[in-house]
């Protein structure tokens, strides 16, 4: 398939803007994710940075929470001891050391089938038992009174007091009085390290000062009581204070922090699923524009390069239909140079023909008289009656008198007649080598004896070229080929009349034929000239002539390497200046006909 | 069987031509023929002829090569050439060195052409009885003669060349027209005119044709770029001139040219006899009117520019006079 310009162009830069827009593409999803992932990182990143902030927050509120109301429980467990102890608590408390609890302790632990160890009834009955004792305690009652006096309408709901042993000796749940604390932590803590310890700690149900509350958060603390004006430890309080309000203020805060969190999280979420949108969107604009670039620059292209092909395909007819031309302007130059030459060949059998049917013509006048004669003669013979015929010699004699003079020789005529036949024979000859030679044609014949073409275009060169050079044929056994024979009429014309222009004076042009190497040879050799070497290189180039202006055109080697290529054929030379030039044509038998310009 | 009026030789490469030629003479004259130009030379160096006919287009030797090698064995038989086609070259060769009697083209006329070959031969004959011809050498050599050289022609360029080729010997005439070489002719004895065959434009061949007839002693030479064969065969044939050369020239070969033509006109002044061998076909009496009037055009240009070598009032009459005195006398 021959190259086409267009075509190719076309597939190969579609196909090149494909993979550039694919790899664009590519390289922009990839992008996209990169993208997409940082931002996702940096929102978990944020994320967890808030909740960071928010459980810190929550806890340091909670933290606070805790100190400062265990500092106004030790505040107010300090204020009972300076305002109360002396009259109330220290006689309470010594009465109190009066009622043995190791009894008490003593009784065993019964763990039950569950294996769940537990403070066993009995002991909690007698522990129990204790406070009863103590509540019947005469000092109890105005201690009570004044304890109930002191908290009412505070956030304190309850307040107990241990002593050194454990034992719950007042409680203002009047309920858990005489409960054994001694391995509780906090009381542990305050009773033998003298330190205060606070809990947050939820109840459901509380009964407070004020009476039974529900759903409450509590801190309790236990606090080391010092005796006024020493650093021993006396006894341990324990105060419940309710931060209900407070931390429900703080859940609050908690909750306003954690939904600002949350708000800044789908903010930070949307802008970024925002930014994503856009560089999404960015990045399909950007492959759209790159794409109507891409096509923009492709059709631009395309008109570029199809315009180019035009103007190719443009130039090689133009320079085909011109070479035509030449060919034919060159065919009919050189038709002109052999009319010269023809009109002689043409007017020699003319000549001598017309003079001798004119001669001829006048002997056969000059046989009128004698053939009447005879004729009337005859004419007598047949009419006579027997053998005998009378003629009148006195009246005839002057009319035969001509009769003797002529030359009653029919052979002279005959000769005459006999040449002009050759004569014709000859016109013949010469109209149809000339018919065949001009037959304009421009077809291919399937099978063509070149040496027929070749003995034609012999017989006319012979015509034009001068009587000194004489043209001999040496054919040798062709096999028919395929070929335009009025083409190759051309070449070999032109060969033919190069080798005798070469030639001044006497001198010889053998076109000699034969097969050679699966290919048909035909060899123009002449005893002319030859080629200097300065102007070898140029012989084949067109209007190049060592000719005077009007006898060469520069044309005919051209034409005739044209021709001989568009046969699949080539033309090579030797020549030795001074000695003579040897043009060899070869061409394949079956010619492969191009019609490509070469 | 009756004399043959001459012998004749007829030299061609095809044997139809040489068979036809010799049915057609054989009547009148001898004939031999030849198929080539040797073999020709052979039967010339052997029997004297009076006439040679030869084809141009010969393979070995051509018609004016052979008709040249002729004229230097046999100069005394006249040289007639048959033309097939219009070989400018040859035919040159064949009017200045062949210094052929008459070209006869193919196919010729069945009359015509034993009549001119009859003439030859008559003209060929009469001269066999006086000394034999000395034929002009082409050496270039001036003699010492008082001739007079009409050059016609419209540019300055070959009176200039001719003086430079002959010097003052000579005396030259320059002619610009037509008219003024009428003028010059009737009145002046002019000896060699070297003319061109177009002068302001008008053609000069008829009036070189004409002096010819009338004035056989003078000596035509030719310088033209005319390239026609055709119009060069008919002045041969009807002007006889004796050389023709084509432009442009050079000095070398004016002095040879002119020089040939003045040894020539002495031969003939000379030798009288020598007129006939330059006997010309008869102009027709069409051209001869139409070069009259062409004649008095120039002299009304002539006068018209003031180029007239006389001035007078009475310049058509005098052109009109020396054409008479010129051609019907
Ligand atoms: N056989 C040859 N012997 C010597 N020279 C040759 C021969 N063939 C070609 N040349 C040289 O090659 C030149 C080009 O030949 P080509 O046939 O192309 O043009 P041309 O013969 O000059 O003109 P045209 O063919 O148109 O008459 C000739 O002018 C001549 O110098
Ligand atoms: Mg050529």
């Amino acid at each position: 398939m021959p190259f086409q310009l267009v075509r190719s162009f076309t597939i190969a830069s579609l196909t090149m803007f494909v993979l550039v827009a694919a790899v664009l593409t590519v390289l922009k999803a990839k992008e996209g994710e990169f993208f997409e992932e940082a931002q996702s990182q940096q929102i978990r990143f944020f994320n967890s940075v808030q909740e960071n902030f928010a459980r810190q927050q929550d806890q340091a509120a909670l933290r606070d929470l805790l100190s400062i109301h265990e500092s106004a429980n030790v505040s107010l467990a300090r204020l009972f001891a300076n305002s109360l102890w002396e009259r109330n608590f220290a006689p309470y408390v010594a009465r109190a050391q009066s009622l043995d609890v190791d009894a008490c302790r003593a009784l065993p632990d019964n763990r039950s089938a569950a294996g769940k160890a537990g403070t066993p009834l009995e002991r909690k009955a007698c522990f129990s038992e204790i406070g009863r004792k103590l509540e019947a305690f005469k000092e109890f009652k105005e201690l009570d009174a004044r304890v109930f006096e002191a908290m009412r309408r505070s956030s304190v709901f309850k307040v107990k007091v241990f002593d050194l042993r454990g034992i719950t000796i007042y409680s203002s749940e009047h309920g858990q009085m005489g409960e054994d604390k001694v391995s509780n932590a906090g009381w542990i803590g305050a009773a033998l390290e003298g330190k205060a310890s606070s809990e947050l700690i939820h109840r459901d149900r509380f009964s407070a000062f004020e009476g039974v509350v529900e759903n409450r958060d509590l801190i309790s603390s236990y606090l080391p009581i010092l005796a006024p004006g020493s650093e021993q430890i006396v006894a341990v309080f324990e105060v419940y204070a309710d931060v209900t309000p407070f931390l429900a203020q703080m859940k609050n805060t908690s909750d306003t922090i954690k939904n600002a969190a949350a708000a800044n999280q789908s903010k930070v979420e949307q802008v970024a699923e925002e930014n994503a949108q856009a560089i999404g969107r960015n990045a399909k604009y950007l492959l759209a524009s790159v794409v109507v670039m891409l096509a923009l620059l492709f059709a631009s292209l395309f008109a570029i390069v199809r315009r180019a092909d035009r103007i190719i395909v443009q130039q090689a007819k133009d320079r085909e239909r011109a070479l035509q031309q030449s060919a034919q302007s060159e065919k009919m130059a050189s038709l002109g140079q052999m009319v010269a030459g023809v009109t002689h060949q043409l007017n020699t059998p003319l000549a001598f023909s017309k003079n001798n049917v004119s001669m001829a013509m006048e002997i056969l006048k000059s046989f009128e008289l004698p053939l009447k004669v005879a004729g009337a003669f005859g004419k007598k013979v047949a009419e006579a009656e027997g053998d005998y015929l009378t003629i009148d010699l006195a009246e005839m004699r002057p009319q035969l008198a001509g009769v003797s003079e002529v030359d009653a020789d029919v052979s002279l005529p005959m000769e005459m007649l006999g040449d002009t036949l050759n004569g014709l024979e000859q016109m013949r000859e010469l109209v149809e080598n000339l018919g065949a030679f001009t037959r304009l044609d421009r077809a291919m014949l399937a099978s063509f004896n070149l040496n027929k073409g070749l003995h034609n275009v012999v017989y006319l060169s012979r015509s034009v070229a001068p009587a000194s050079v004489t043209i001999v044929e040496d054919f040798g056994r062709l096999p028919m080929m395929e070929c335009n024979p009025s083409q190759l009429n051309q070449v070999f014309l032109n060969l033919i009349n190069n080798a005798t222009q070469s030639i001044s004076g006497t001198g010889t042009v053998t076109v000699r034929s034969r097969t050679d190497g699966g290919r048909i040879r035909v060899d123009i050799i002449d005893t002319g000239s030859g080629i200097p070497d300065a102007i070898l290189p140029h012989i084949f180039e067109t209007y190049y002539t060592t000719k005077a202006a009007g006898a060469g055109t520069g044309l005919g080697l051209a034409i005739a390497r044209e021709i001989v290529q568009e046969h699949g054929g080539e033309i090579r030379l030797e020549t030795t200046p001074g000695v003579g030039t040897s043009f060899s044509v070869f061409l394949p038998i079956a010619a492969h006909s191009s019609n490509n310009p070469v | 069987m009756e004399k043959k009026k001459g012998t004749i030789l007829c030299v061609d490469d095809e044997p139809g031509i040489l068979r036809s030629l010799q049915w057609l003479l054989q009547k009148e004259f001898d004939v031999l023929t030849a198929s080539s130009g040797q073999q020709g030379l052979v039967l010339v160096q052997q029997n004297s002829f009076d006439v040679v006919i030869s084809d141009q287009r010969m393979p070995g030797m051509t018609g004016s090569e052979f008709l040249r090698e002729v004229r230097k064995l046999s100069p005394r038989a006249l040289r007639i050439l048959l033309t097939g086609y219009s070989d400018l070259q040859a035919i040159l060769k064949s009017v200045n060195e062949g210094e052929v009697f008459r070209f006869i083209n193919k196919p010729w006329s069945m009359s015509e052409l034993p009549r001119i070959v009859g003439e030859a031969v008559a003209i060929a004959q009469a001269q066999s009885t006086s000394p034999m011809i000395e034929e002009v050498a082409a050496t270039g050599e001036l003699d010492s003669g008082r001739d007079t050289i009409l050059v016609l022609d419209d540019g300055p360029a070959m009176p200039e060349l001719l003086l430079q080729a002959i010097g003052s010997s000579r005396r030259i005439l320059h002619a610009r027209s037509l008219a003024a070489a009428v003028e010059f002719l009737s009145s002046e004895n002019v000896s060699v005119i070297v003319a061109d065959t177009r002068v302001a434009n008008t053609d000069t061949t008829r009036l070189l044709k004409m002096l010819k007839q009338k004035h056989p002693q003078l000596v035509t030479v030719v310088f033209s770029s005319e390239n026609d064969a055709a119009d060069i065969i008919a002045l041969i044939n009807q002007g006889q001139i004796y050389r023709f050369v084509r432009k442009p020239v050079t000095v070398a070969v004016i002095k040879t040219v002119v020089a040939a033509a003045l040894g020539k006109h002495k031969q003939i002044m000379d030798n009288p006899d020598l007129l006939k061998r330059h006997s010309v076909e008869m102009i027709s009496a069409d051209a001869e009117t139409s070069l009259m009037l062409d004649v008095e055009h120039a002299a009304v240009r002539d006068h018209a520019s003031g180029n007239q070598p006389r001035a007078g009032a009475s310049f058509l009459k005098k052109a009109t006079t020396g054409f008479t005195r010129l051609f019907r006398t």
